[in-house]
């Protein structure tokens, strides 16, 4: 130890603790002790507006710290300083902000919508929020969903129906969509000439024997396919039964493969276990405004009708 | 160091490297668990849909070993260290204190492999099932016991500073462990139980014991460790005697009360918010007050900082005390809570107290330590200066990684745009901090490197101690061999 180094003016508390161990008596910095009385002042202050000390079953309220807010039912309540009605009053502010665009949108017909540009406008911006937040944990961010599994949205291609009304229809009450297990009632061999007849139908180079066959299974009672999807497995909207002839596929996942036993596969695999699918209904969550801006953006992200 | 040998008798050091030892062997495993849940977050894949290395799993494993493994064994090693040295007095019962050492690093290794195997009992940073609790409880009161009783036995009549915040450290952590970890086994043959506490009441119970584990686990006794290594390193006395009391009592009394500040806006009510905000600001002085105290002490001997890397561990881990004890109250504010509350900012801050401050101040200590403990020298120094480098790097690397993603989040989460309606998605704010968190996992990688390097020099020091004494044991054969 540098015996300069421990010269002071101070003087340490004369304790020594492990041969050098030692402690100056130096008096508390000024600033640190007034920057110590600062937070003190704050403190009280703070203590002055805010709810701070618990009282007998109560506590203090705070003074001058008033907060005023509109209940949904148009009730104005000012009550003392709190988180919840601090929470009301903004989100009160938030939904004033909002309610001018959505009283206009409450009452406008989708074509009025689709034609002022200011309603489209804020159609679009609620609508990615609620998009996001509501339909794409399924349908994904862009809405192009997942095949097999998640209708895309974006193609002109619709189950239930593209045109405005049907589209609020299935958002606000949902679809079971349900197609029967053929495995048990058609043969292996059957369900290869069908899935080779429901290929042709979308122009693939098939074996004109099997399909001819797979033809007669799915226009006659073997198979009884055009019972949903018609004569001419065009499909029907009010079913929600696939165009097997427009080459777009929402559940085989026939673009995923490049040979012909792929494909097949991919068709014979629906065929042999059916399908059974969910979109659950949102009226009891989203309001019929909200309901309409969304059928709106899901209208205008693709092939809407 | 001859006076090192001549004590080794004298103290009960065989505690110490031991607890040293393991605060090495955790700060690696703790460290690296951290790097890789850390990158977890950065790229998901990597959880690759095993359950026992997923994010969730892991995350408790990583807090466990580093603030229990690595830094209770540091803790244990230098308290049981200074004690020694302070009050001249042996450790009380070898016995004892070698049943702590085997308790706490039994409750880490059980409490790791509960975690992998998805047995929590989902109370932060407590996240033992209730056997390991008790195990914890009953070695924390043999720490407690051999404390005060070593305490007992001094040759001086004044109790140094350091021992003043072990002391308070070991009895408010008893306390919290305790209270916190009240629990109904759900029958006498099951790893899970039903807290005592309910609803917001059980909140806050937890809050009170996880921020009073950061405010005496994690502020005061490493300020105890501070009080000691600082004022021996620098060769100084201790700045302000009359300052030392005055922010101890203050940091005593003030912290109990402000662990409600990490349950604004929720169902807890606003006065319990507003005290736990306002005694928060109150701390913020009393914690400065050690930052002085060793700031201070180290100021007669800045040339230092050219010749002695210690003295730079010391330095910066002060520096950054000081920084997020200034951070903290700020984030305990409501208005200020309502930004940063959920977010990365809350993992920044803790990360600037847990790198910055504790596991620097350790490092410091430890290097003052190890060549003492194994009467040797460090084997490398230029290695002393590269951790150093990397720890420093690592963490501004981490913290402001976590300012961008915390706070570039929070605003998004609140940001409206011309109509009113909500700017952002929830997915849009979190491929957003995807970039903060790869720098975030860089930042980590350089702090590991250093943890690494330093577990390697110290055993190197470790193996040269033992081939020095061999040496000289066979050079002292040889002499008396020619007598």
């Amino acid at each position: 130890m540098s015996k300069e180094k421990t010269k002071s003016t101070v003087q340490t508390t004369g304790h020594a603790w492990d041969g050098d161990l030692q402690e100056f008596n130096n008096p508390l910095p000024r600033w640190w002790l007034w920057g110590f009385y600062a937070t003190v002042v704050f403190t009280i202050v703070y203590w002055v507006i805010f709810p701070a000390w618990p009282v007998g079953k109560g506590y203090t309220t705070g003074v001058m710290n008033n907060i005023t807010y509109t209940t949904t039912d148009g009730k104005e309540v000012t009550t003392h300083w709190n988180t919840r009605a601090l929470l009301l009053k903004e989100l009160g502010e938030a939904r004033a902000e909002q309610a001018k665009y959505i009283d206009q949108l409450k009452t406008a017909s989708y074509a009025e919508i689709a034609k002022d540009e200011e309603k489209s406008a804020f159609a679009y911006s609620m609508a990615k929020v609620l998009f996001a937040d509501n339909c794409a944990a399924c349908h994904q961010a862009g809405g192009n969903g997942v095949i097999g599994s998640y209708p895309n949205l974006l193609d002109d291609a619709w189950l239930w129906g593209g045109s405005y009304q049907q589209l609020e229809n299935t958002i606000r009450e949902g679809h079971n969509g349900f197609m029967p297990a053929f495995k048990t009632s058609l043969s292996e061999a059957q369900i290869d000439d069908v899935a080779e007849y429901v290929l042709s139908l979308s122009g693939e180079k098939v074996n004109a024997d099997k399909a001819a066959r797979g033809e007669k299974i799915f226009q006659g009672q073997a198979g009884g396919c055009h019972y949903c999807h018609g004569k001419d497995a065009k499909g029907q909207t009010s079913l929600g039964s696939a165009n097997l002839t427009d080459s777009i596929w929402t559940i085989a996942d026939v673009p995923g493969h490049n040979t012909l036993e792929g494909k097949k596969a991919a068709i014979k695999a629906v065929i042999r276990n059916g399908v059974s699918r969910t979109m659950p209904a949102w009226k009891e969550r989203l309001s019929p405004t909200e309901i309409k801006i969304l059928t709106f953006y899901v209208h205008e992200l693709g092939g809407g009708k | 160091m001859a006076q090192s040998t001549a004590t080794a008798e004298q103290y009960n050091y065989d505690i110490v490297r031991k607890f040293t030892i393991m605060a090495l062997v955790w700060g690696v495993l703790g460290m690296t668990t951290g790097l890789y849940i850390g990158s977890e977050l950065a790229w998901p894949f990597l959880n690759f849909d095993i359950p026992q290395i997923t994010f969730g799993r892991l995350r408790p494993v990583h807090t466990t070993l580093v603030i229990f493994g690595f830094g209770g064994s540091a803790l244990f090693a230098t308290s049981y260290y200074v004690v020694q040295r302070t009050c001249q007095a042996r450790l009380f019962s070898d016995g004892l204190a070698n049943f702590t050492f085997w308790g706490w690093q039994v409750s880490v290794g059980l409490a790791a492999i509960s975690y992998t195997m998805g047995y929590t009992q989902a109370r932060e940073y407590a996240e033992m099932v209730w056997p390991i609790d008790l195990l914890i409880a009953v070695t924390w009161v043999a720490y407690l016991v051999i404390y005060v009783m070593t305490l007992r036995k001094r040759s001086q009549p004044h109790i140094y500073v350091a021992n003043w915040f072990f002391i308070a450290f070991i009895l408010a952590t008893a306390l919290l462990h305790i209270f916190n970890n009240f629990a109904v086994p759900v029958s006498l043959f099951s790893l899970s139980s039903y807290s005592y506490h309910a609803g917001v009441q059980d909140a806050m119970t937890q809050w009170w014991y996880g921020h009073n584990a950061v405010g005496f686990f994690l502020t005061a006794a490493f300020l105890g460790m501070m009080y000691y290594f600082v004022p021996k390193q620098a060769g100084r006395p201790v700045y302000s005697y009359r300052l030392s009391i005055i922010h101890f009592w203050a940091l005593i009394f003030l912290y109990m009360w402000v662990g409600a500040h990490h349950l604004h806006w929720t169902a807890l009510p606003d006065w319990t918010s507003t005290l736990a905000a306002t005694f928060s600001i109150l701390l913020l002085m009393p914690s400065w007050g050690g930052m002085i105290n060793g700031i201070m002490t180290l100021s007669g001997a800045w040339d230092k900082l050219r010749t002695d890397p210690i003295i730079r561990f010391m330095v910066v881990s002060l520096s950054f005390y000081g920084m997020s004890t200034f951070e903290g109250p700020l984030m305990a504010l409501k208005s200020v809570n309502a930004l940063s509350h959920y977010t990365d900012w809350t993992i920044g801050h803790v990360h600037s107290g847990a790198l910055g401050w504790v596991a620097m101040i350790s490092f410091g200590s430890m290097y003052h330590l190890v060549p003492r403990l194994w009467n040797t020298k460090m084997y490398s120094e230029k290695l002393i200066y590269l951790h150093f480098w990397l720890a420093t790097i690592g963490i501004v690397l981490y913290i402001s990684a976590m300012w961008v993603s915390g706070i570039g989040q929070g605003l998004m989460l609140r940001a409206y745009d011309d109509f009113g309606n909500l700017a952002y998605t929830f997915i849009e704010t979190v491929s957003f901090m995807h970039q903060p968190l790869v720098i975030r996992a860089l930042g980590g990688l350089f702090f590991v490197s250093g943890m690494i390097i330093m577990a390697f020099n110290s055993f190197m020091t470790i193996r040269q101690s033992r081939r020095e004494k061999a040496e000289l044991d066979a050079k002292l054969a040889e002499k008396l061999a020619q007598a």
